[in-house]
């Protein structure tokens, strides 16, 4: 499922940005009253099932992949990002698996977890030690990141290898940062790596965004004419075993989005 | 062995245990940096690159030590580190 947009323009293109806005400034308000409800009812779940802690992450995993379908959805209606993602979730393989994307926009979190129904994800060491969030993200099974130590590597592919049997998803983007505009950056190698040592697939997600939006460029007051497609495919799904060599899988991984991007 | 001797077995560790096949050990540069730029090598090279050393020399770092960054910064800051954990642990047993 591959989008595609219209360039031709018409008379009417300064106006339906002037909408576009409108309905970008709708939606960061009501963000901005409903989010702190939000937040404090995912507080609150967190406190459930805390001596389960997997049962705890699909639970919440399932009411934040909701929420963010909810979320998309809107912005869908308003027109201001269109996103689909049906078949996705059909497309993975059965049992655990780890899905790597590209990271073009900042909504690629949400769209993925959208799409797969829930995603336990690799989070900054700043953002994961935040008094007033890092609950959330224990509780959604969420891991910390190595950050700038090269030797915590180790134990972020424990913990990701451990929340492989969470029934959860573990999406990975393996550049660490946002794609460059139409490119990538390179790739880490914890996610395959991890994939290695568990003997689990590797499913690779493409992630497009066309016009680009809500990337490093192009910011979110400036939405772009025509509606900006986001789309979510699988590109391929790997099956590594622990005598694969994690470079030699990235180094593949790598080409392919090239190939693809 | 000297801090010279010290920095070409280090350069030799690097490139046998990454497989670098297209690395001579004495193109690295010893204050060029390891990770990103530089070599361009990851956070995976440097748990290998532990182990490596941990086999080779004895030394090992700690997950949570904030100055990790800095012992793996270049081949120079390795050496420097491996030295002081030597004589740490030579003055230790005496």
């Amino acid at each position: 499922m591959v989008a595609t947009s219209s360039n031709r323009s018409s008379p009417l293109d300064p106006a339906l940005r002037k909408v576009r806005l409108g309905w970008v400034l709708v939606t960061v308000g009501i963000y901005t009253v409903l989010a702190p409800f939000g937040y404090a009812g995912l507080w609150l779940l967190c406190l459930l099932w805390r001596r389960d802690p997997p049962r705890r992450a699909r639970r919440l995993q399932t009411i934040t992949s909701r929420a963010y379908r909810l979320m998309h959805g809107w912005l869908t209606l308003t027109r201001v990002l269109s996103f689909r993602w049906r078949d996705v979730a059909a497309q993975l393989p059965a049992g655990p698996c780890i899905v790597i994307a590209n990271h073009p926009t900042l909504v690629d979190v949400t769209a993925v977890t959208a799409a797969l129904g829930g995603a336990i994800s690799i989070v900054k060491p700043g953002l994961y030690r935040r008094a007033m969030i890092r609950p959330l993200l224990v509780g959604l099974g969420h891991v910390e990141g190595p950050g700038a130590d090269p030797i915590r590597a180790g134990r972020v592919v424990d913990d990701i290898v451990d929340r492989l049997s969470w029934g959860v998803p573990v999406v990975i983007f393996p550049e660490g940062t946002r794609s460059p505009p139409g490119g990538l950056a390179p790739f880490g190698r914890v996610a395959f790596e991890a994939a290695r040592r568990a003997g689990v697939p590797l499913v690779s997600l493409g992630i497009r965004c066309e016009p680009l939006y809500l990337s490093k460029e192009v910011a979110p007051y400036r939405p772009p004419h025509p509606m900006p497609e986001l789309t979510v495919e699988v590109i391929s799904v790997d099956h590594p075993d622990k005598s694969s060599e994690s470079r030699a899988l990235r180094d593949q991984a790598a080409q392919r989005y090239s190939v693809w991007l | 062995m000297s801090e010279e001797q010290l920095a070409s077995r280090i350069k030799e560790i690097i490139v046998e245990t990454l497989a670098l096949e297209d690395v001579e050990p004495a193109s690295i540069e010893t204050d060029a940096p390891l990770f990103g730029e530089g070599l361009g090598l990851d956070s995976i090279d440097a748990l290998e690159l532990a182990l490596a050393f941990h086999k080779e020399f004895g030394v090992r770092t700690q997950e949570n030590d904030e100055n990790n960054r800095q012992y793996y910064y270049s081949v120079g800051s390795l050496v420097k580190f491996i030295t002081e954990k030597q004589a740490e642990a030579a003055t230790s047993e005496a």
